[in-house]
């Protein structure tokens, strides 16, 4: 079909007639028309000698030609249930390169579409998207890895000599058990620790999922620790959100957990002059751990902050509050300062155990402070100012506020 | 990498895929850097014939991004033939695409097609704000300003909100017409403005102007003018709006203060049940106040001055006239401490009422309730511009209230010369919206299309007055 494109090409200039030529002029006589418009932007063409080689047109006639006999078929109109033209649409965002998962589960086809904003679907198949490329990525990796486990064996199967060891193998099951035995152990004499599990209504469906999970691998922390905290779980209803997330995560083992589960509040449960409530809205700053008190962590993850919500809560039933000396110790740079709950369990762990807030603080995510205070203030402030200009770029004045707005002039002062 | 700048070859193509780092994306990275360089619309198309040579088929997304180059060089025959081309190929199209096509068509002879592609996004799912701008532009271009009307309509009832410059279309392409229920419209986005507050921007106020004066036989005339503080007009010497709410308006922004912004989802953010009892109480007892002052927030205008110093100097100023004023503080200010020094609160408390709050508790709420208490003629003091208070606030009417209270209660502390006095700037008289008499228009407008400060009232306006 190229060669009698081109030897038609040498008789007539015009792109339109050898179009109507090769298809018939019956069949396309509505393209002819445009056709015809076309023709002189490629005569400007023919002045040059190298494209005269090329059909600028030829990929319309591909395009159009090609899949003709499906489209008639495809084209027939049909009314689309809403949910399949959803999906079809969805398909056509893909195909524009848009984060658009490539499987998408009747339930999730649902919520995408009772997300109320065009933003929020966005944002919804955004999250989608990353969670199957996630998925995907992680079922390559397990893959290459068997594949590379099969391949040690083959050599190991080939070499053939048994290995004495004088220790015996400690197994998993064996290390779950000796934990087993210290959690159990402190549900006997252990220092409590509350999680308050009240705070369903300010989150959305996903914060508590994220919420839940976060307590997950604090339990998991915790079970591992040489002296791990009595967990309670307070104010935690049956069939509430937080319930049916657990019971996702945990499934079977939720009944054999080694922690206390209640719906009774802590006020109800402890003297009131033992709990002291931590929240990063205290005007109270913690200044060693107590291992006599009982502390409260509240089970919320807010990603559009809302302030003042768990300082409302002890407000409410009257008790001591406190927060982390996080500027005392940290030269703070970026971010809000509400922990994770994990990141909580580790620090108060590790104050525990060490008393050491050097070490406790550890923990606490490295891009949100710049180093810990062991200068004189206003040498640091120097020193982070000359950081933030030469990694950033901004003006000082910028960073003089947010050194003004992070630590008050009492501090900047001494 | 820079696009070629002449057609290539099916193998110029193909060897310069190959020297790409990853040759699967080499089409796409090349297309958008044509769209960025606005190539000749040839080197795209000899790129798409080697593609359709050698895959037999064009990838959507590769159409979609030839199409922006079409669209962006105005070719139109070429949007239609890819438009014919992706009819074909695809049961529907989604957003991307449609955009471009009515932006591309929306500014050519065919722009009618621009509306049969309204119509199809519509069955699909709601049409962008950018979607009706183009239409409405297409239509008022060729003079059909019923049509470009209906559209209009059609996006405010979508609960789409206007640009400006959609705006500013509609009043440009009516210029010099008689046509009532055209008329209506126009004076309806006049209303819409004063509604939302918006302000125009200096070629909108233009625009709005040069319309006002080409009406046949109506005869208006527009000044660029200040007003002053007394609110008078100094072209038509017509007095503007004062900006007192309405008695049901003023018990409405009242409630809904105490509801959305004092209690909100819980009474303990902000402050405690038992306290704000105790502060309603306070209130009822001492009623009514002349001025409310933020303590704290006012005790640091002067950063070199010792914080009581500050606020005594205000106080003392305010309370010049016999003015009754409530001064809110926070619990530690009672404390001897080197910034607020027990004389002279003890001085300051004979010449005004004090209320202090708990120090973990909000005073900016209980200024906002005692002031709203006390009645219309009450002001405030402080250099807040109470933004996150105005955001708990459920609805946008209610906000609107709020803003215009705010601009006739709050008493603003203007940056003093020389830093040595407080000064204050009175709250302003009059309400500065749009607004008409019937035979005067009075709009203000901004510099700049950029000066959006919320809190920021233009001083600028524009006086249309109709001489008979």
């Amino acid at each position: 079909m190229q060669t009698a494109n081109m030897l038609l090409k040498k008789f007539v200039r015009c792109s339109a007639f050898s179009f109507s030529i090769q298809h018939g002029v019956k069949q396309d006589l509505f393209p002819l028309s445009r056709a015809l418009i076309l023709s002189p932007c490629l005569k400007e063409d023919n002045s040059r000698s190298y494209s005269e080689k090329v059909d600028l047109d030829a990929w319309k006639e591909v395009m159009k030609s090609g899949l003709r006999e499906v489209s008639e078929t495809i084209s027939e109109p049909k009314e689309l249930s809403s949910l399949a033209a959803a999906r079809e649409t969805l398909e056509m965002w893909r195909l524009a390169g848009r984060p658009v998962p490539e499987k998408l589960s009747e339930e999730q086809l649902k919520a995408f579409m009772e997300c109320p904003s065009k933003s929020a679907k966005k944002k919804y198949l955004k999250y989608l998207h990353l969670k199957e490329l996630y998925k995907k990525n992680d079922k390559r990796k397990m893959d290459e890895k068997r594949k590379r486990r099969l391949e040690t064996q083959e050599r190991a199967s080939e070499a053939e000599e048994p290995k004495k060891n004088p220790f015996v193998c400690l197994w998993a099951s064996s290390m779950d058990k000796t934990y087993s035995w210290r959690v159990a152990q402190s549900m006997i004499f252990g220092q409590p620790l509350v999680f308050d599990m009240s705070y369903e209504k300010y989150m959305s469906v996903r914060e508590v999922a994220n919420a839940v999970r976060q307590i997950v691998l604090s339990e998991g922390c915790n079970r591992r620790s040489v002296d791990p905290f009595h967990i309670h779980f307070c104010n935690l209803k049956d069939d509430s959100l937080y319930h049916k997330e657990f019971i996702k995560h945990y499934r079977g083992a939720w009944d054999r957990l080694l922690i206390t589960v209640t719906d009774q509040c802590y006020t109800d449960i402890f003297p009131k002059d033992k709990l002291i409530y931590l929240t990063a809205d205290s005007p109270k700053v913690m200044k060693t751990f107590d291992h006599d008190k009982i502390y409260i962590v509240g089970s919320m993850v807010d990603k559009s902050i809302k302030t003042g919500v768990s300082l409302a809560q002890a407000k409410r039933l009257g008790l001591e509050t406190a927060a982390l000396p996080l500027d005392k110790y940290l030269l703070w740079n970026c971010g809000a300062k509400n922990l994770t709950l994990d990141q909580m369990m580790h620090v108060l762990l590790t104050l525990k155990d060490t008393g050491d807030w050097k070490k406790a603080l550890e923990f606490v995510p490295k891009r949100k402070y710049c180093g810990f205070v062991n200068k004189p203030m206003h040498e640091l402030k120097k020193t982070l100012d000359l950081v933030n200009i030469l990694k950033l770029g901004k003006r000082p004045e910028v960073l003089q506020k947010r050194f003004a707005d992070n630590y008050s002039k009492r501090l900047t002062q001494k | 990498v820079q696009p070629p700048e002449r057609p290539l070859c099916a193998e110029e193509w193909s060897r310069l895929r190959e020297s790409f780092q990853s040759p699967e994306i080499f089409e796409e990275v090349m297309l958008n850097n044509m769209v960025r360089y606005n190539s000749p619309i040839d080197v795209a198309k000899s790129l798409l014939t080697h593609v359709a040579k050698s895959n037999g088929d064009i990838g959507y997304n590769l159409l979609v991004k030839y199409l922006a180059l079409c669209v962006q060089q105005g070719k139109t025959s070429e949007i239609c033939d890819v438009y014919d081309i992706l009819k074909i190929r695809f049961k529907i199209l989604e957003s991307g695409a449609y955009n471009l096509l009515i932006r591309g068509l929306s500014d050519s002879d065919q722009w009618r097609m621009a509306l049969t592609l309204l119509e199809e996004v519509k069955k699909v799912t709601v049409p962008s704000r950018s979607n009706y701008e183009f239409c409405i532009k297409a239509a008022g271009r060729h003079q059909e300003m019923t049509l470009a009307c209906e559209l209009y309509h059609e996006m405010l009832t979508k609960d789409l909100v206007p640009t400006l410059d959609v705006l500013q279309a509609l009043f440009d392409y009516s210029r010099g017409m008689k046509d009532p229920a055209l008329q209506k419209v126009l004076f309806g986005i006049l209303l819409y403005l004063r509604e939302n507050q918006i302000y125009p921007h200096k070629t909108f106020m233009r625009s709005i102007k040069l319309w006002f004066e080409s009406i046949p036989g109506e005869n208006w005339k527009g000044h660029l003018t200040n007003i002053k503080d007394s609110g008078r007009c100094p072209v038509c010497n017509h007095q503007l709006e004062d900006s007192e709410l309405t008695e049901e308006e003023y018990n409405n922004l009242r409630e809904r203060i105490i509801r959305d912004v004092i209690h909100g989802t819980d009474t303990f953010r902000k402050t405690s049940p038992q306290e704000f009892e105790a502060f309603e109480a306070f209130v009822e007892n001492r009623l009514p106040f002349d001025i409310v002052i933020d303590g704290l927030n006012i005790s640091h205008i002067m950063p070199r001055k010792v914080q009581c110093e500050n606020l005594f100097e205000a106080v003392n100023w305010l309370a010049k006239d016999h003015a009754r004023l409530l001064v809110l503080g926070r619990k530690h200010m009672l404390a001897n401490s080197s910034n607020w020094r027990r004389e002279i609160m003890k001085e300051m408390q004979n010449k005004a009422d004090f209320f202090f709050a708990e120090n973990i508790s909000e005073d900016d709420a209980f200024l906002l309730y005692a002031t709203l208490r006390s009645g219309k003629h009450c002001k405030f003091v402080t250099r807040d511009f109470l933004r996150d208070h105005k955001a708990c606030l459920s609805d946008s009417m209610t906000r609107h209230l709020f803003r215009k209270w705010q601009r006739g209660h709050q008493i603003a502390v203007s940056p003093s010369a020389g830093g040595k006095h407080i000064n204050f700037l009175p709250a302003c008289s009059y309400d500065c919206v749009v607004q008409t008499t019937g035979d005067t228009w009075h709009i203000p407008y901004k510099d700049f299309f950029e000066e959006k400060y919320s809190y920021q009232i233009p001083r600028k306006w524009l006086c249309l007055q109709q001489k008979y």
